[in-house]
């Protein structure tokens, strides 16, 4: 748990920023910790609370979850062969925690560890420290932002609405892998900003994403 | 109090981010993932969070343009706080100064 120490530092002005934006669209001071206890995926939850609409549009926002999470998929595989030595019934509930940050020491952890074995050199003790320690403070910190949030509410008028595509636009440098790879991510803003332009609602997103992916899938050569 | 769509809505989320944290270890573990499907899954994060902020980019105000610009070279080189804290503060003056 000692080892999360940086990463909770870093994590606590986002959960903040999230919590106070939560209660400005509408959610209950309780919801909050609900939805990031439950959830527990930062990205996810902005993308969320960024579309969020009393009441909540639910497939529009439990879609967008699925998409922004689907990274998980890519995490949980290449963690696989670390986790052969445990049984399921340990990882499944373990791997509930799994966040980038957690996933990403896990891993560097396990790496440095072992010795030319897959096997025991992952330590779910480490894995489990590190992920309390960003699950408790994630939840404790949006809940807190949560109850600021009323506070600070008549910032927003001074350009805090400015503190998402922030936050977005540092997630996305911690997924940058070059400008060819971002080439789908100017096609979906290109086309969600058009469809924005033209239909209301929020389904501006999931065009977006969905033509961004299409050529991700086109250009990715087979 | 939390009424019952947003309770639903909430515990789906829950729910589908779950799947998502086991079904890369249950069905994919096992298997080598083609290059293909590993550049969709990587790409496909970025693509919803751009999304998501698209409108912030054709809100017809030079200053939220002007603003964005600045907030993404503050991303590109600096820490979540001190983006956040330029993006507003930018966006505040901005806006102040060119209505």
């Amino acid at each position: 748990m000692r080892a999360s120490a940086p990463v909770l530092i870093g994590l606590v002005p986002a959960a903040l920023v999230l919590g106070a934006q939560a209660t400005g669209k509408g959610l209950a001071p309780l919801a909050v910790p609900l939805m990031t206890g439950l959830n527990f995926a930062g990205g996810s939850e902005f993308a969320a609370v960024g579309l969020w609409t009393s009441p909540p549009h639910l497939l529009l926002i439990v879609g967008v979850t699925l998409l922004v999470n689907s990274r998980h998929l890519v995490m949980g595989a290449t963690l696989a062969p670390w986790l052969r030595h445990l049984p399921r019934r340990q990882v499944l509930p373990a791997l509930f925690l799994m966040v980038d940050e957690s996933w990403a020491m896990a891993l560097a952890d396990a790496k440095t560890s072992h010795a030319g074995k897959f096997e025991p050199a992952f330590s779910l003790r480490y894995f489990l420290g590190v992920s309390a320690g960003v699950y408790v403070s994630w939840v404790g910190f949006t809940a807190l932002g949560a109850l600021l949030g009323p506070v600070l509410g008549d910032i927003e008028r001074w350009g805090f609405d400015m503190a998402f595509p922030a936050v977005f636009l540092v997630l996305m440098r911690g997924m940058w892998k070059g400008f060819g790879a971002a080439v789908p991510w100017l096609v979906s803003l290109v086309v969600a900003a058009g469809v924005h332009l033209m239909i209301p609602g929020g389904w501006y997103v999931p065009a977006g994403a969905a033509a961004g992916i299409a050529v991700a899938w086109i250009t990715a050569l087979p | 109090m939390i009424d019952g769509w947003t309770l639903a809505t909430i515990v789906l989320m829950g729910s589908v981010t779950y799947l998502t944290r086991i079904g890369g270890y249950l069905l994919l573990g096992g298997r080598e993932l083609s290059t293909r499907t590993m550049t969709v899954l990587e790409a496909a994060p970025g693509c919803v969070l751009i999304a998501v902020i698209a409108p912030a980019f054709v809100s017809g105000r030079v200053s939220d343009l002007i603003a964005l610009a600045v907030t993404a070279v503050a991303a590109a080189r600096l820490s979540l706080l001190p983006t956040v804290l330029i993006g507003i503060g930018s966006a505040g003056l901005l806006r102040h100064l060119l209505g």
